[in-house]
């Protein structure tokens, strides 16, 4: 088959050769493309109908929205990013539902903010997310329909796009924002986890339970302390080292499991 | 008078509120939520003056004798403020100045004749606050030009019910004084049966 060209023959042949290839590609290209396409657009119009069904749960019941939500996020569709912009206008929710919708979570986000900003000094930049939808709950007019936890983690997501710092991270096994550009190393991650149990740690009950030098340990909660994450009590035998989220809902709160 | 307790905000229970937090930016938040907290308790409990030293009875001029030693429910006060019995936590002396001073600046405390004293006005209200609604009081009711006596602004029938009923004699003088400053008043008389005139 390959014969060995000889002569300036062998280089047109090679050339002639790759720029077939290279049109085939596309071709092969552009045909999964137009099946993607189709694909995209039944998928659509399915996702249309259900969402025109059931439009009036979606915007009414904070469970049905954040199932829906859910299922966009398991096939891959945002429903929040603008990403049909190419049809002309906003996103599939804002098109599906009207402005509603969209606007639902855009000033949750706001709101998600102003709880950040306001409480930064005392937590130091990160706050659970059941704290920022206890403080949303207490400011919300009453009637005013209900916030989940879902939909603030979905509020936080829709600040991606302007850059900010606001995230959304896991201590343990609950959802935290952080609205500080700060990376936790896994010691702090660690001792804020174990901050849950009680509300506080000490360097003892580090070294007792993480089996840390108490360098190690010490090093650790300085640095939260130093972040702003923790509060310190001295009028105790040994510091403790307290998490300001931690009662936030009231004075005789006892710690939730 | 009695009044209901005072509802404590969650910090008050929350155990490092009452050590000097170590981070500026913490500290200074310590600092926002206890002068927010000493304001409210002293508008709750109408305390115009707070002695800041322990196990000295607060110096109101609303609250009646100073309870006993082993009464549980101590009276109104700095004690009862500045250390909470249940957690057994204590605010220092230190950090109730550094507090008191930071409300210096926002014009919400000052010490009662001059720096370093013991015993601090704190302006839930400030002077200028109190001669305006005394001065509102005084166009609501008509009584431009009348002469009324200390006494009778704050524990005179007429102004039951208004806030400033029950002032301190000491802070009335200095909302009076903020009046005079403005051309709106002028006291006479002596000491003790001074009168007052507004414009």
């Amino acid at each position: 088959m390959s014969r060995k060209g000889v002569g300036l023959a062998a280089f047109d042949r090679s050339r002639i050769t790759s720029a077939q290839y290279a049109s085939h590609g596309s071709s092969l290209r552009t045909s999964d493309a137009a099946a993607l396409e189709t694909q995209l657009a039944v998928f659509r119009s399915l996702l249309q109908q259900f969402a025109q069904t059931h439009a009036k749960d979606i915007r009414s019941n904070p469970s049905f929205r954040a199932q829906f939500a859910r299922m966009c996020a398991a096939i891959g569709v945002d429903p929040l990013a603008a990403s049909s912009t190419r049809e002309g206008g906003g996103s599939i929710w804002a098109q599906l539902l009207g402005r509603s919708v969209n606007d639902f979570y855009f000033e949750l986000a706001v709101k998600v903010v102003e709880v950040c900003g306001a409480t930064r000094g005392e937590n130091g930049g990160l706050i659970e997310v059941r704290k920022v939808r206890e403080a949303i709950m207490k400011s919300r007019m009453e009637g005013a329909p209900d916030v989940t936890e879902d939909d603030i983690l979905r509020a936080v997501g829709t600040l991606k796009p302007l850059g900010s710092s606001y995230s959304v991270i896991k201590v343990g096994s609950k959802p935290y924002i952080r609205s500080v550009p700060k990376e936790l190393n896994t010691d702090q991650s660690a001792v804020l986890e174990a901050v849950q149990v009680l509300g506080y740690v000490s360097v003892s009950m580090l070294m007792v339970n993480l089996k840390w030098t108490r360098p190690r340990a010490q090093t650790a909660v300085d640095d939260l302390l130093g972040e702003g994450m923790l509060w310190v009590d001295k009028q105790c035998p040994e510091w403790e080292y307290w998490s300001p989220g931690f009662m936030l809902s009231g004075s005789d709160a006892v710690p939730q499991g | 008078m009695s009044r209901e307790p005072f509802p404590f905000p969650w910090e008050y229970s929350f155990p490092p509120f009452f050590t000097r937090q170590t981070n500026l930016t913490t500290h200074h938040a310590q600092l926002v939520k206890w002068s927010s907290l000493i304001l409210s308790y002293c508008r709750h409990h109408r305390l115009f003056k707070l002695s800041l030293s322990p196990s000295s009875t607060s110096s109101s001029t609303t609250t009646g004798p100073p309870s006993s030693v082993d009464n549980p429910q101590p009276s109104p006060g700095a004690d009862e403020l500045f250390y909470n019995r249940r957690l057994d936590k204590r605010l220092s002396i230190a950090d109730i100045k550094e507090t008191i001073d930071f409300m210096r600046k926002d014009g919400r405390a000052e010490y009662v004749g001059g720096a370093g004293g013991d015993v601090v006005w704190i302006y839930w209200r400030t002077p200028e606050e109190w001669a305006t609604m005394i001065e509102e009081w005084v166009d609501g009711t008509g009584q431009k030009g009348t002469v009324l006596t200390l006494y009778e602004l704050t524990e005179g029938d007429g102004t039951r019910g208004a806030e400033f009923h029950g002032l301190d004699p000491e802070l009335l003088q200095k909302a009076l004084g903020v009046l005079v400053k403005r051309g709106k008043a002028q006291i006479f008389g002596q000491e003790d049966s001074q009168g007052v005139k507004f414009f």
